[in-house]
């Protein structure tokens, strides 16, 4: 199953990885921003992992995009972010986020959230 | 006071120098108009004085407000940006000694597996479960790197307060020279773009953060993947 990892932090883009890697994960693809990841995005990308907070295109307008995309609409959208604001996290599910993690994180919740949405990934 | 209010009494305050400036030059116009121009009396000089007198009171005034509205905001932007700093050295050295200990740990893991090697019946299974341990030592390790990316984020919107205070301060003193030199200012390299970076970034309380999000996701309905 291909990742995309979105995170203009290549700290972060790396941890997240290595994350997905410890959990059998291998294959990934990363960007840099929005744009960047939209332009990277194709139907063999099943699963998503974006920050908010980017240059150019935020995570959130991002999602808004891919979901106006008939290819997009249905891909899992979990968003790995610092904002932890009530009114962000409403946000970000608006804009079509399937689930959130705010940073930093533990393995851990990374893994619940990637397991909680597999079903919805490999359909 | 709020930023927009202080930016309102910044420019009244600008209106009323420039009403000054206005009022100095039509006396200075006056004294030197030529011997035909109509003459002030001596009459006239107390009524001049006291008009003059009333305006500078009233741009003290103004200077006055402005200055407690630029103090009250600048205090509050800037005592903001000094707790986010004092954050950031706080999650660096929390990171480091994590890090640190967990170092420790690993450094402690393999003593024990080399111990195991030099048994006579090396203990395999043993050995086995340390490395697993050591591993997930080695990954704890790099995400407590996590603290990087927020650190950024904090150090990203003090630099912006100190953009803006900046600007502010520019302001006031064009009041006084119009000519100011701005080449060196901070607006010329740039503020860091406010798309980058979130305000409120924090290292402190990720469980109870992470709770709060995992119950709006419960409670309201997320959009169906």
């Amino acid at each position: 199953m291909k990742f995309l990892v979105v995170d203009d932090s290549a700290t972060m883009r790396r941890i997240v990885i290595n994350s997905l890697q410890r959990i059998g994960f291998n294959d990934t693809v990363e960007a840099g921003d929005g744009q960047e990841a939209l332009a990277k995005f194709d139907s063999s990308v099943k699963f998503i992992i974006t920050d908010w907070n980017m240059p150019n295109m935020t995570g959130t307008e991002f999602t808004k995009v891919l979901r106006s995309r008939d290819d997009g609409r249905n891909v899992p959208v979990l968003m790995v972010t610092a904002r932890s604001v009530k009114e962000d996290i409403l946000t970000a599910m608006e804009a079509g986020v399937n689930n959130y993690i705010v940073k930093p994180f533990t393995p851990q919740v990374l893994k619940e959230k990637i397991d909680a949405l597999l079903p919805a990934a490999a359909a | 006071m709020t930023s927009t209010r202080a930016h309102e009494v910044l420019y009244e305050s600008e209106a009323a120098l420039r009403l000054v400036d206005q009022e100095l030059t039509g006396l200075h116009d006056v004294r030197d108009v030529g011997p035909t121009a109509p003459t002030i009396s001596l009459a006239d000089l107390p009524n001049i004085l006291e008009q003059a007198n009333a305006q500078i009171l009233n741009v003290l005034a103004r200077l006055r407000e402005s200055r407690a509205a630029l103090q009250t905001t600048a205090l509050e932007r800037l005592q903001t940006t000094h707790e986010k700093i004092r954050e950031v050295t706080t999650a660096t050295e929390d990171a480091a000694i994590n890090i640190m200990d967990a170092c420790d740990r690993a450094t402690q893991m393999v003593d024990e597996l080399d111990a195991i090697d030099a048994e006579a019946e090396p203990d395999r299974e043993k050995a086995t479960g340390i490395r697993a341990t050591l591993r997930d030592e080695l990954f704890l390790m790099m995400g407590a790197l996590q603290f990087q990316d927020i650190t950024s984020q904090q150090l990203a919107h003090a630099s912006s307060v100190l953009v803006d205070m900046e600007g502010r301060l520019l302001e006031v003193a064009r009041l006084f020279d119009h000519n100011v030199d701005v080449t060196h200012s901070l607006r010329v390299s740039g503020a860091p773009d406010e798309k980058t970076y979130d305000p409120n970034a924090t290292t402190r309380n990720a469980e109870g953060r992470q709770a709060l999000a995992d119950e709006l996701f419960t409670s309201v309905k997320a959009p169906a993947a």
